[in-house]
């Protein structure tokens, strides 16, 4: 490597990891109890047990749910169901009206089954009382730093300064590692040496595990504009034959446990797991949207929707989803660690905790030469961090 | 463009790249085959495999201790 191509490696380095350490330091103190997110959520819960029986035990109609919940709230209307496939829960969600849930999202409420008996066994508390969670806190500073889409859009943005730095960093690597055996830390000599041979080393060894988290983090932020497209784009498109209708009232709803039903017999081998009620904005206002995903790891990401005329209650097909959503969809469990049981879950927290250590080697190693020409840096990079000689041949170059 | 000088004692590409192309490769093997596989022997594989970077970071630290 020429020594112009070091200098510009090591400015794409030093400037891409300074702009996203910080930020990269907060994901990543935050996504660690994610990580565990599910076993904390339970162990913190304390919701009352699920009736002891048999695992075929018939389930509860949806419509019997859906109307215990409205005489508990009458005039607020059910939003969606929620049909878990882990546990024999159904989580019915509730708001005053759509308009009302536009404009506040936290006029959402949520009524938690027991799916089999149909028995009540956890409501969310009124507006006012409700406390944000620990794990739901930490999900939204790690997701949007608590402002939203900008947010979202700018960790995004953050997430590709981390891949730049990666990538420039392993670019780096070559020209530092010229002289030394792999692995190589030497304690002896300073701490800034011992530092930038563990930076190396960290970085380079977490090297895959760190270009698919970042990646998979970006493709995760852009949900929200990637669905949004398609529901723009595909969905409304599918919806044209519907437009002379009025939007399906509440009211003049048809069964949602026939056409639950009547979704689940037109994929076989799926599970549908949740149902968005006609009006909401990731729905259509004149269906069921259910959702079904396959039983496989794999198959189990990747959820297809159906609709359903929620006035007619007859089945209006299955809506491919295009290959943007679907690359998101697989991206969620790369980035998740939520795919291999709890050993999994402990080696991503230990690797998170090894980038950690480079993102904070990575600052230590600018703090304490920030004042240092680049050109002094650039000839610490090539000479692998040694001291340089009395006559070091590189002052004649 | 300025070649950095010529050092006998380079390590070849491989003296370089082979450890840290060994280790992304298995990375890559245990992100997929947890995620490609059903369970089982795949989820240990997984472990395995994702578990050695780990392992090999230990080493290393350890090593420069003793």
């Amino acid at each position: 490597m020429t020594r112009t191509q070091v200098r510009a490696w090591f400015l794409v380095h030093r400037w891409t990891s300074l702009v996203c350490t910080v930020f990269l330091l907060v994901v990543c103190v935050t996504g660690l109890p994610l990580i565990f997110g599910d076993e904390i959520d339970h162990w913190l819960d304390g919701d009352p047990p699920y009736a002891n029986l048999p695992n075929d035990a018939p389930r509860a109609s949806l419509d019997e749910l859906v109307a215990i919940g409205r005489r508990l709230h009458p005039g607020e209307i059910a939003t969606s169901l929620f049909i878990d496939d882990d546990e024999p829960q159904v989580v019915l969600s509730m708001a005053p009206s759509w308009e009302a849930l536009r404009n506040d999202p936290a006029s959402e409420r949520w009524i938690k089954f027991d799916g089999r008996t149909a028995r009540l066994l956890k409501q969310s508390l009124p507006q006012a009382e409700r406390r944000r969670g620990f794990i739901d806190v930490m999900l939204t500073l790690h997701r949007e730093l608590f402002v939203g889409l900008p947010g979202e859009l700018f960790l995004g943005g953050m997430g590709l300064l981390f891949v730049a730095a990666i990538v420039s960093g392993t670019a780096l690597y070559a020209p530092f590692m010229r002289k030394q055996a792999f692995g190589t830390v030497r304690r002896q000599r300073s701490t800034r040496l011992r530092w930038l041979d563990l930076h190396n080393l960290l970085g380079v060894v977490t090297l895959a595990w760190g270009l698919a988290i970042g990646a998979t983090g970006v493709m995760n932020e852009l949900s929200q504009p990637l669905f949004a497209l398609w529901n723009r784009t595909e969905v409304q498109a599918l919806l044209d034959p519907w437009r002379h209708q009025a939007p399906a009232a509440q009211g003049e709803l048809s069964s949602v446990q026939a056409a639950f039903e009547a979704a689940g017999r037109v994929l076989p081998g799926m599970r549908v797991v949740s149902v968005v009620f006609p009006g909401a904005d990731d729905g259509s206002p004149y269906h069921y949207l259910f959702w079904a995903k396959g039983g496989t790891p794999l198959t189990g990401r990747l959820f297809t929707p159906v609709l359903v005329d929620a006035r007619s209650g007859k089945l209006t097909g299955a809506v491919r989803m295009p290959w943007y959503l679907r690359a998101l969809e697989v991206s969620r469990p790369l980035h998740f660690g939520d795919y291999g049981g709890l050993p999994l879950k402990i080696i991503w927290a230990l690797l998170d905790l090894a980038t950690i250590a480079v993102l904070g080697s990575g600052l230590y190693l600018w703090l304490s030469r920030r004042k240092s020409p680049v050109e002094a840096l650039i000839a610490e990079i090539e000479r692998g961090g040694a001291e340089p000689a009395a006559a070091a041949p590189e002052a004649a170059e | 463009m300025i070649p950095v000088r010529d050092d006998r004692r380079h390590r070849g590409f491989v003296g370089m790249w082979g450890w840290p192309l060994s280790l992304a490769a298995l990375s890559l093997f245990g992100l997929l085959s947890a995620l490609l596989g059903q369970g089982g022997v795949w989820w240990l594989l997984s472990w395995i495999a994702l578990a050695v970077p780990l392992i090999v970071i230990l080493r290393c630290i350890l090593r420069a201790s003793g």
